[in-house]
């Protein structure tokens, strides 16, 4: 036996029992049976303590609306909370246990709260605990907050993957219930693709739920028929545990699989996965959701929804109560206190609130018509209700039916404004629906079974026809229009206690008319101030009973009080979907360099460069700084010849019969008369006159060049490229293409870097400095025959070189570089040698480049060209930009030489005050210079130019710095550039 | 958002790189005896439309061109997308 | 251009030579029949249509590869098993089986100065995924719809998965090319394994 309180029959699978433990304790459930159920046939009447007051909870309702069933799942680090339990799938050795309590649940010392309710109506945090006022940050708010809330997180990484994904359909249809299930074989009979939908793991909705029948058959069984059906066409794709939680842009829905969180072990596999669905047409059947009705004391465990007493009954087999009572507005709750009975289950009264005939008889039941529940008692779970009528029944579960709001909440996530049905009670979708969704069954206001199966076909068949397909001939499925009939009853005024609206918020009939009376009247100021609707449930079963009694007591229609706007999503979506398999190294994409495998086998310390992961040095044995191996670097390169991977920098071939013009055009230098076989340095402008970017282009041939680009700006710089031969001058012929990743190249710098490349490139080439001087470049061939690039550039200022071959070749090309320069004392340098040696030119970087920086600020004013027109050279010219007092990059080097410099420093003259009025600027790049033996840097300073040799402040506030600095040129080493024109 | 490129059909935003409005086509003239002003505007100065807008989109994951959107600011709705070159051949531009 | 290599033969014998590495090693792997596996000897070469040179393209196209320039997103196969590939609205990429340099030469000596060449070979990744399970594993990385009416085979579009710039090309009902910048190559294979670990 799975449960005292088991019935027979149901969805369940009676044969395959399920062992779990609740609170520790071990219950048996079977196949089909979600926690909730399982816990309602084990009779587990408190499962949680509520919100604000402590006040012990029950299961309320049997699906995603549930507001007080929110438990821990499982343990450790896969601790999940506020899990609702209405909709976690049982598994054999689930762990479930209680949250938001001290002590036991059954026992919990934060109870006290409920006697405190009078200091804790809506918005108490900001009346009660206001003095003092310092009392609030150390002492009012830590306890509200460990008091307050649900569940607590695991503290460890979540061990689960979870990925996305994209799905492209004619039609989606939201729900399988009776609309959508008849509208989803409807639009597949046609031959669109179809996806079908589901929040729950059995499709079926409501007639899994009833004891309805659909073409002489049970409901149920024509669900699971038609499913099969389904399931057999290849135009459709049948999804469960998929809830669909936004619509968006153009179509576009947002669903969350859950793919793996039914089973005990997720066996590597994702738990669950985000679905970006692309539809043509959406047909939203999302179904309708039950609400209360607020009277005294009406939030006890056993306290239930009526269609979910009845959906535990004839689903799951599992009775709510041994003594049940029926509190109903409506037709539809009449069905409860029959099915019920046919299961067996005593009934001991139905309380209609309208003033109307017994709709039908109930054998063994009370009927009182005009009248509704005043109060109720037992502490821990219900025993007695009293009526308005005074007269009293003792029952252990009621039922109550408020009737039932259509889930309109899709509708409403482009703005559409719901309308109020008064025939139905309840609104249903208004406004402008979001592009392509059409709305189908009781979400529609449509109830009624068989009208609903009507209108799901009706519908798809519309949609189908209007996207280009031959709509199905067949007809709906038959099913007769269960009675429902609705008189709207919300509250029980002469209630002489407490009256819950929002179950999970703990807001109460009182809190709403306070707010009322405060003056927080719109309906969004009332969701705001007492909380109303929000949390895990987002007020599915509370925020219509809300707006009606506001709407009461400001003696207005529920449709002039309107509704708070639904927004995604429209059940919780865990973070970890939202990231997907984006965490850790996985965040983003790694590029790597050609040299990358050789070095991590030769030795190096990586850093992450934007995407890159490049070298940034390479350390040797007795070497214990970073600083060490830099300095070594630095110097060996100086003194020999170093070899670093420069591959990451961005390379541009640019080809056509306008390439030339082009180049000269987005280029603030002249590049209209550079030689074939020669480079440039060039610098780029954006059109508002400031440093885009900086690089070297090789002219290769007559047409043919090669751009380089830092490599933080490779992607904009290509970017903008583009814009300008497509956008500004359409007709050039210039075309580009990305080689950043084509060619593994490296710098060979140092005065042994001629005699290292005669060793590698074929000996037919003459690189002698006469017939390969500084900024030549060439095609050629290396190691016997592979081609190759050779640029003679220097970022360091040292003879050098940058040499490229098909990136295929160069972890290769590396080894060989390594072997060939073992005589000449080679050493590979990494990124901050390779920084220290720019910072010794005076080299502009990133740290330089700041996007606020003009050429004139870098001292490359005589760059921008007066002859020609290039982007930014007309704005360029502006008044401003060329004031005397605007910045130079200069040089700095401390007067104390044994002073560190540090980048960040602000300068300022000898005897001033550290103010934004008398700052000249700032030290953006430092570094210790080995060739020097000390501490250098370069900066902004304001008329820098003009200033050298004055003696200014680096003041550096964070760090508590106040350095004596002389302004100097910022080419620290080799000023006259001979070395490597050598 | 979904754009339906001309090329190749509908395709996702995330493809594209969103830059601004379709008045950047029209650089102005840098000979112009005003040139300073005009570039000034051009740079700086935009309508910002409640409605109706033309700007410019990049399909940088696919096959770069620059398209020139029209798109609703209020809703979203997208009536129109061409090739960024073809309007900047219609608006007179050439080499 | 400049070249300053002379003729061919010139009787020194290089130190070192170079050898060419596949990006991922020539990496392959099988999920119970559907397989990734890299493909090492795949050349290509970009080809730009010069402005106005459409025609003279597409004739010299069609003499040695037996159709002419390709619509963006669309590509063909030449009797010779090359593939000529719609990659932009003015550019083309030709894949072929070919050793990893010296394409441009190829292509060049085929199409003469109808075109602008550039070598691509080293540039890309290139993976074919084959097998039932591969149009599941693309869902999870690509919002391409591949649904064969919609992406039939020859369909060639570039998207974008997991951050990285992928070209898929469908070279039968569930054999798809991908291509993707060889310096994010590990990224890219391990983008598509993890798919196909999941959805196995």
């Amino acid at each position: 036996m799975s449960g005292s309180m088991r019935l027979s029959g149901g969805q369940v699978d009676h044969d395959q029992v399920l062992k779990f433990t609740w609170n520790g304790n071990e219950y048996k459930g079977l196949g089909g049976d979600t926690l909730a159920s399982a816990m309602v046939a084990n009779d587990i009447r408190l499962v949680g303590r509520s919100f604000k007051y402590h006040r012990p909870r029950g299961i309320f309702s049997s699906g995603s609306e549930e507001p007080n069933a929110l438990v821990h799942l499982r343990s450790g680090a896969r601790r999940e909370p506020n899990t609702r339990a209405t909709v976690a799938e049982l598994f054999e050795g689930l762990e479930a246990t209680s949250q938001n309590h001290r002590g036991t649940l059954e026992w919990d010392l934060l109870a006290f709260n409920d006697l405190l309710s009078p200091w804790l109506s809506a918005g108490f945090y900001y009346k009660t605990f206001m003095w003092p006022k310092s009392f609030w940050e150390k002492v009012y708010e830590p306890f509200i907050r460990s008091a307050a809330g649900l569940g607590s997180l695991s503290g460890e990484a979540d061990p689960d993957a979870y990925d996305k994904g994209n799905l492209h359909c004619d039609v989606l249809v939201i729900g399988a219930g009776p609309a959508g299930l008849a509208a989803a074989v409807a639009a597949a009979k046609s031959g669109a693709q179809v996806i079908l939908a589901e929040e729950d793991f059995q499709m079926g909705g409501r007639l899994l739920a009833e004891t309805y029948e659909v073409n002489g058959k049970p409901g149920a069984d024509w669900a699971q028929e038609t499913v099969a059906q389904l399931g057999t066409m290849p135009n459709v794709r049948l999804m469960t545990r998929t809830a669909v939680f936004g619509a968006y842009d153009h179509g576009i829905y947002g669903a969350l699989e859950r793919k793996t969180d039914h089973l005990s072990n997720p066996a590597g596999k994702p738990r669950q996965i985000m679905w970006r669905i692309y539809s043509k047409r959406a047909i939203l059947c999302g179904g309708a959701t039950e609400r209360s009705v607020a009277f005294g004391n009406n939030d006890r465990p056993g306290i239930m929804l009526a269609g979910s007493v009845r959906a535990y009954a004839n689903r799951w087999a599992a009775s709510a109560g041994k003594r049940v009572a029926v509190l109903t507005n409506n037709d539809d709750g009449w069905r409860t206190a029959t099915d019920l009975v046919a299961k067996g289950v005593e009934v001991a009264g139905v309380i209609d609130t309208r003033d109307r005939e017994p709709l039908t008889h109930i054998p063994g039941a009370a009927v009182v018509t005009g009248a509704a529940v005043k109060d109720t008692s037992g502490r821990r779970a219900l025993k007695r209700i009293t009526l308005t009528n005074g007269q009293t029944m003792d029952v252990d579960c009621l039922a109550v039916s408020g009737g039932w709001s259509p889930n309109v909440h899709l509708t409403c996530h482009q703005r559409g404004k719901p309308v109020w049905d008064e025939a139905i009670a309840g609104f249903v979708p208004g406004g402008t629906l979001p592009v392509g969704m059409v709305v189908a069954g009781s979400t529609n206001g449509t109830y009624g079974t068989g009208a609903c199966l009507a209108e799901g076909r009706s519908v798809a068949n519309a949609v189908v026809k209007d996207l280009g397909f031959a709509a199905s001939r067949a007809g709906a499925a038959k099913a007769d229009d269960e009675p429902s009939d609705v008189t709207a009853f919300w509250h029980v005024k002469d209630s002489p206690s407490r009256a819950w609206v929002d179950l999970q918020n703990d807001v109460t009939s009182k809190d709403v008319k306070l707010a009322e009376q405060e003056g927080f009247r719109s309906v969004e100021h009332l969701k705001r101030y007492t909380t109303l609707g929000m949390a895990t449930d987002q007020g599915k079963t509370s925020n219509v009973l809300g707006l009606a009694v506001m709407a009461d007591a400001r003696g207005r229609t529920i449709q002039e009080t309107g509704t708070t706007i639904f927004r995604p999503p429209y059940s919780p979506v865990p973070l970890g979907a939202f990231a997907g398999r984006a965490k850790g190294k996985d965040f983003r994409p790694t590029r790597l360099t050609p040299s990358h495998d050789w070095a991590a086998e030769y030795g190096v310390s990586m850093v992450e460069s934007g995407p890159w992961m490049r070298a940034e040095w390479y350390p040797r044995s007795g070497e214990t700084t970073w600083r060490d191996s830099c300095d070594r670097e630095a110097a060996n390169t100086r003194e020999k010849v170093g070899v670093a991977d420069v591959t990451t920098l961005g390379k541009i071939d640019i080809q056509g019969k306008d390439a030339t013009d082009f180049i000269n055009r987005v280029y603030s230098n002249g590049f209209a008369k550079l030689a074939v076989g020669k480079v440039r340095y060039g610098l780029m402008l954006r059109e508002d006159g400031m440093v885009m970017d900086d690089g070297t282009t090789a002219r290769l041939g007559e047409n043919h060049y090669v751009m380089t680009t830092t490599t933080a700006n490779a992607v904009g710089v290509y970017r903008h490229l583009d814009f300008c031969r497509q956008c500004l001058w359409p007709d050039m012929d210039v075309h580009i293409i990305s080689v950043t990743d084509s060619w593994a190249q490296f710098a060979v710098a140092g005065p042994k870097s001629r005699d290292l490349l005669r060793k590698i490139v074929d000996a037919d080439i003459d690189i002698s400095n006469e017939a390969f001087p500084f900024m030549a470049c060439a095609d050629i061939t290396v190691c016997g025959g592979t081609p190759g690039r050779l640029f003679r550039i220097s970022f360091s200022g040292e003879l050098a070189y940058e040499i490229a071959v098909p990136s295929r070749y160069g972890d290769s090309f590396i080894r060989a570089l390594m072997a060939a320069g073992e005589e000449f004392g080679v050493m590979p340098y990494g990124l901050e040698a390779l920084s220290v040696m720019r910072i010794e030119k005076g080299h502009a970087v990133a740290n330089e480049l700041t996007g606020q920086t003009t050429a004139r600020n870098l001292g490359l004013g005589r760059m921008v060209s007066d002859k020609k027109d290039s982007i930014g050279a007309v704005l360029s010219r502006r008044e401003y930009l060329n004031r005397d007092d605007v910045w130079h990059l200069v040089g700095l080097q401390p007067v104390d030489k044994s002073k560190k410099l540090s980048a960040g420093a602000h300068f300022l003259d000898k005897d001033a005050e550290p103010t934004m009025d008398n700052d000249l600027g700032w030290m953006t790049s430092v570094a210790y210079s080995p060739a020097l033996g000390h501490s250098i840097g370069i900066g902004f300073v304001k008329r820098g130019g003009k200033r050298f040799h004055d003696v200014v402040r680096a003041w550096d506030g964070v760090r508590g710095e106040d350095i004596e600095v002389e302004i100097v040129h910022a080419h620290f080493v080799d000023p006259e550039g001979e070395r490597l024109r050598g | 958002m979904i754009i339906n490129h001309p090329l190749l059909g509908p395709r996702d935003a995330s493809e594209f790189y969103h830059l601004g409005d379709a008045s950047l086509i029209d650089r102005p003239d840098p000979d112009a005896a005003d040139a300073a002003d005009q570039f000034y505007e051009y740079v700086y100065v935009r309508e910002n439309p409640a409605g109706e807008y033309r700007e410019l989109w990049y399909h940088e994951a696919g096959d770069r061109s620059w398209l020139v959107v029209t798109r609703s600011t209020l809703t979203h709705e997208i009536t129109n997308v061409e090739p960024a070159r073809d309007v900047a051949r219609a608006r007179g531009r050439s080499k | 251009m400049r070249t300053l290599s002379t003729q061919k033969g010139s009787g020194c014998v290089a130190e070192f030579t170079l050898e060419a590495k596949p990006v991922l090693g020539g990496f392959t792997k099988d999920w119970s029949g559907t397989t990734l596996t890299e493909l090492t000897n795949l050349a290509a070469v970009a080809v730009s249509v010069p402005a106005g040179g459409e025609k003279k393209l597409s004739a010299a196209l069609k003499k040695s590869y037996g159709d002419g320039v390709p619509a963006v997103g669309e590509s063909y196969v030449s009797k010779d098993g090359a593939r000529v590939v719609g990659f932009a609205q003015d550019q083309m990429m030709v894949l072929w089986d070919h050793p990893p340099h010296g394409g441009v030469a190829t292509v060049s000596g085929q199409l003469g100065d109808t075109g602008y060449f550039v070598e691509q070979t080293s540039n890309w990744v290139f993976l074919e995924l084959s097998g039932p399970l591969s149009r599941a594993s693309l869902e999870r990385l690509s919002a391409l719809n591949l649904h064969p009416d919609v992406y039939p085979v020859d369909r060639a579009e570039r998207t974008i998965m997991e951050h990285m710039g992928a070209l898929v090309v469908r070279t039968g009902e569930d054999t798809f090319l991908l291509a993707s910048a060889s310096s994010s190559a590990r990224s890219f294979a391990h983008a598509v394994e993890t798919s196909l670990d999941w959805v196995s």
